[in-house]
């Protein structure tokens, strides 16, 4: 059918279309930067056991972490979506602030809660019990779930949200069991989801950094991204992170791709009034009970743990802090803004293409595969000699933060443009509305809600950012996760565990007024 | 006889109070302006809201105190009443089986529903693949096999052309006095039921105004804020 195709211009000067194009290329170019930056010579050989070790242990331990994080978040998503009590918004808080805690704070409570001497700790050893050590496959596996059950929970959550209403009272009408309930109403959703869900938490867990780092117990559970920040930070062996940084991104987007094709495509999603109840609320007080306090009792504590600092607050009052917060603040703002810029820009390709398009993807989730530090360790190389160090740096972070949050930004605005291009996509054309009209006429009202989560989830996500920091950070580019590393390492927990305080507080806020905002402009 | 007296429900921005008899075995047509409590009222007879006060019965029985599935009533919905990962063969035995293991005698029973509305050899299609009047025919044919003597429609012919909304307002009737069934339906055009509603309910700020045949309603000295609403 020749009259539906668009000159090729068009096609090209898409604007998501380009913004893809932009990003691959910084990509590709931080890539090369990085290998440029090496000796020259390529140091291939002693890679080859040692490389098909650390993808193989990073490989067990983000399936292992997948596998536990996918049904506890089920679990609790189901349990959250039947029961309502008092308490439950400020459990899903909690859940928001679990699953955009900054890592190093979650690696910070685990130690607090599981460690020697932690809360168990201290309690078996006062039982005259030895606990087990926390560092190790498990303790990263755990550190992973209390992170990722809560944002498959809560992906979950918003995806029921919605699901028609009319399905919930035809469901009550009819008479259906709670095993009615599941094959019905929530397994055909779950099924649409879940490889999705799984790809995003196998990739989290795949690259996962600061957590490796800090509970790995040593080389035997290095990942990828460990190796790399090691050849980046201490062995300056460049040519070996470009290597390594391109076979992860080639792995990850393999799996994101082949993956992807497990979808089913996204059906009209029509408007959902939310007063109807679930039919199966009464049969299954028990055990949806039972999953709510397993996972308070799973994710509470670590996160929770961080109230220790409250005492040491005081110790804060720095000049340091102060000007380590405003950096922080300003770099998570500029991050949140460029990310919402970046998604919006990206799945603008929505409208013409509502089933989803391949470079619009790819470029949203390269940033899963890449190591944010060898990101910005390639552009660093690149840049170094065009602009003062310190300035570049202050803008390549929230661009690398930006980046590392648009495979969430880009999610959560997709979906709404495409459901807009379906419902009033015709409409739209017919009236020649495009580009800018179209977005503050058509798409504004459906897209502020998702963009407010967006925003506040790129900004949190830059405000815990401890990857891109650790390579670069110190001087003028003192954060508040860089401050606390420091701390951390120079033993001064009382400082640390304020900071981690101040972190959680900030991530929980931002996720709270999300979630409001969200619910003001549903 | 549905019998509804009293029946009160409040919201933070809305409150509604009903008194309707609908004869066993007559159609009537709610109508009244949008946001009057049309819809209100129907998922109060289904059990999907819960009244504060009043009296809602049927054929003798308290409604009140049964659970939705408990009620002797089916509803349809203007649009979702199917899933979508469903056929329309297996929308239609989820009437009589959410489980949906039928044996040969109940398969033959939803064979039979759905020949009854016209769709036999649509049985194996999925929601997606029928048009808008279709989908709305295999939830009556899953209403007819639940055997419910109440049926409920909530402005389940709106988005359909004219033509097809007064065939499948005619369907319904049909239907209605095959199975001596009692149904109430809302509808945006009233004129469309002129012809075979009993009765018809006008419903405004949360009560039922006024109730009569067609003719009253529209006569010269009929009710004003009806005339009104019908732009008479």
């Amino acid at each position: 059918m020749p009259g539906l195709q668009r000159p090729p211009a068009e096609i090209v000067l898409h604007p998501a279309r380009l913004t893809a194009l932009a990003i691959l290329a910084l990509v590709c170019g931080s890539l090369l930067g990085l290998a440029g930056a090496g000796s020259g010579a390529a140091t291939p050989a002693p890679l080859g056991p040692y490389l098909q070790h650390i993808a193989a242990s990073a490989a067990v331990q983000a399936g292992l972490s997948t596998l536990l994080s996918l049904p506890v978040g089920t679990a609790l998503a189901l349990a959250l979506l039947r029961r309502r009590f008092p308490g439950r918004d400020l459990l899903l808080a909690l859940l928001a602030s679990a699953a955009v805690a900054p890592t190093i704070v979650i690696a910070f409570g685990i130690v607090a809660i599981y460690g020697r001497s932690g809360l168990l700790g201290t309690l078996s050893g006062s039982l005259g019990l030895q606990a087990p050590s926390i560092y190790g496959l498990h303790g990263i596996v755990l550190a992973h779930l209390v992170m990722n059950a809560p944002l498959v929970a809560r992906a979950l959550l918003h995806a029921f949200e919605r699901e028609p209403g009319e399905r919930l009272r035809l469901a009550a009408a009819l008479g259906f069991s709670a095993v009615d309930c599941f094959r019905h109403l929530d397994w055909p959703l779950i099924r649409r989801e879940a490889p999705a869900l799984a790809v995003l938490v196998f990739l989290l867990c795949f690259t996962s950094f600061a957590i490796v780092l800090a509970l790995g117990g040593g080389p035997a559970n290095a990942t990828l991204e460990v190796a790399i920040y090691e050849a980046v930070r201490f062995e300056a062996d460049f040519t070996r992170a470009a290597a390594l940084a391109a076979l992860q991104l080639a792995l990850c987007l393999g799996l994101a791709a082949g993956l992807a094709a497990l979808t089913p495509p996204i059906r009209d999603e029509a408007a959902a009034d939310r007063q109807a109840s679930r039919p199966d609320a009464g049969a299954l007080r028990g055990p949806d009970g039972f999953v709510l306090l397993l996972s308070i009792a799973l994710i509470a504590p670590p996160l929770l743990s961080v109230a220790s600092g409250l005492a040491a607050l005081p110790l804060l009052a720095s000049a340091e802090v102060a000007r380590a917060a405003a950096t922080s603040a300003v770099i998570a703002a500029g991050a949140g803004l460029a990310a919402c810029l970046l998604a919006l820009l990206l799945a603008s390709a929505a409208r013409s293409s509502p089933r989803g398009t391949r470079l619009p993807d790819l470029a949203a989730f390269a940033m899963l595969g890449l190591p944010p530090f060898a990101f910005v360790a390639g552009l660093y190389a690149l840049l170094r000699g065009l602009a003062d160090p310190a300035l570049l740096g202050l803008g390549l972070v929230p661009l690398v933060n930006a980046l590392m949050a648009l495979p969430f930004a880009y999610r959560l605005l997709w979906p709404v443009l495409a459901t807009g291009a379906a419902r009033y996509g015709r409409l739209a054309d017919s009236l020649g509305l495009q580009g800018w009209n179209r977005l503050v006429l058509v798409e504004w009202p459906a897209l502020r809600g998702a963009l407010g989560a967006a925003f506040a989830f790129a900004a949190a996500l830059s405000l815990g950012d401890f990857g891109v920091v650790a390579l670069f950070g110190g001087g003028d580019l003192t954060t508040l996760p860089y401050l606390l590393a420091n701390r951390l390492g120079a033993y001064r927990t009382d400082e640390a565990g304020a900071l981690a305080l101040l972190l959680v507080l900030s991530a929980g806020c931002l996720a709270w007024l999300a979630q409001r905002w969200s619910r003001r402009h549903a | 006889m549905l019998e509804i007296e009293r029946l009160a429900l409040h919201y933070p921005d809305f409150t509604a109070q009903y008194d309707l008899t609908v004869p066993a075995g007559a159609l009537c047509a709610v109508i009244g302006p949008s946001g009057g409590g049309k819809t209100t009222l129907l998922h109060a007879i289904a059990g999907f809201e819960r009244p504060s006060a009043g009296r809602l019965r049927f054929a003798g029985q308290d409604l009140l105190p049964l659970p939705p599935a408990a009620r002797p009533a089916s509803i349809l919905f203007q649009d979702h009443n199917l899933f979508p990962h469903l056929t329309a063969a297996q929308n239609v035995a989820l009437g009589l089986k959410p489980s949906l293991r039928l044996d040969a005698g109940e398969r033959d029973r939803v064979a039979a529903a759905l020949a009854e509305v016209g769709l036999a050899d649509l049985a194996a299609r999925f929601p997606a693949e029928l048009s808008g009047g279709q989908r709305q025919r295999v939830a009556i044919a899953r209403a007819l096999l639940r055997g419910k003597p109440l049926m409920l429609l909530d402005e389940p012919f709106g988005a359909l052309d004219p033509g097809l909304r007064r065939d499948m307002i005619g369907r319904v009737d049909a239907l209605r006095r095959a199975h001596g069934l009692t149904v109430l339906m809302t509808l945006h055009t009233p004129e469309d039921a002129a012809d075979t509603a009993d009765l018809f309910a006008f419903v405004a700020e949360g009560r039922v105004q006024s109730c009569g045949h067609w003719t009253r309603l529209i006569a010269e000295d009929g009710p004003e804020p009806v005339r009104r609403f019908l732009g008479l």
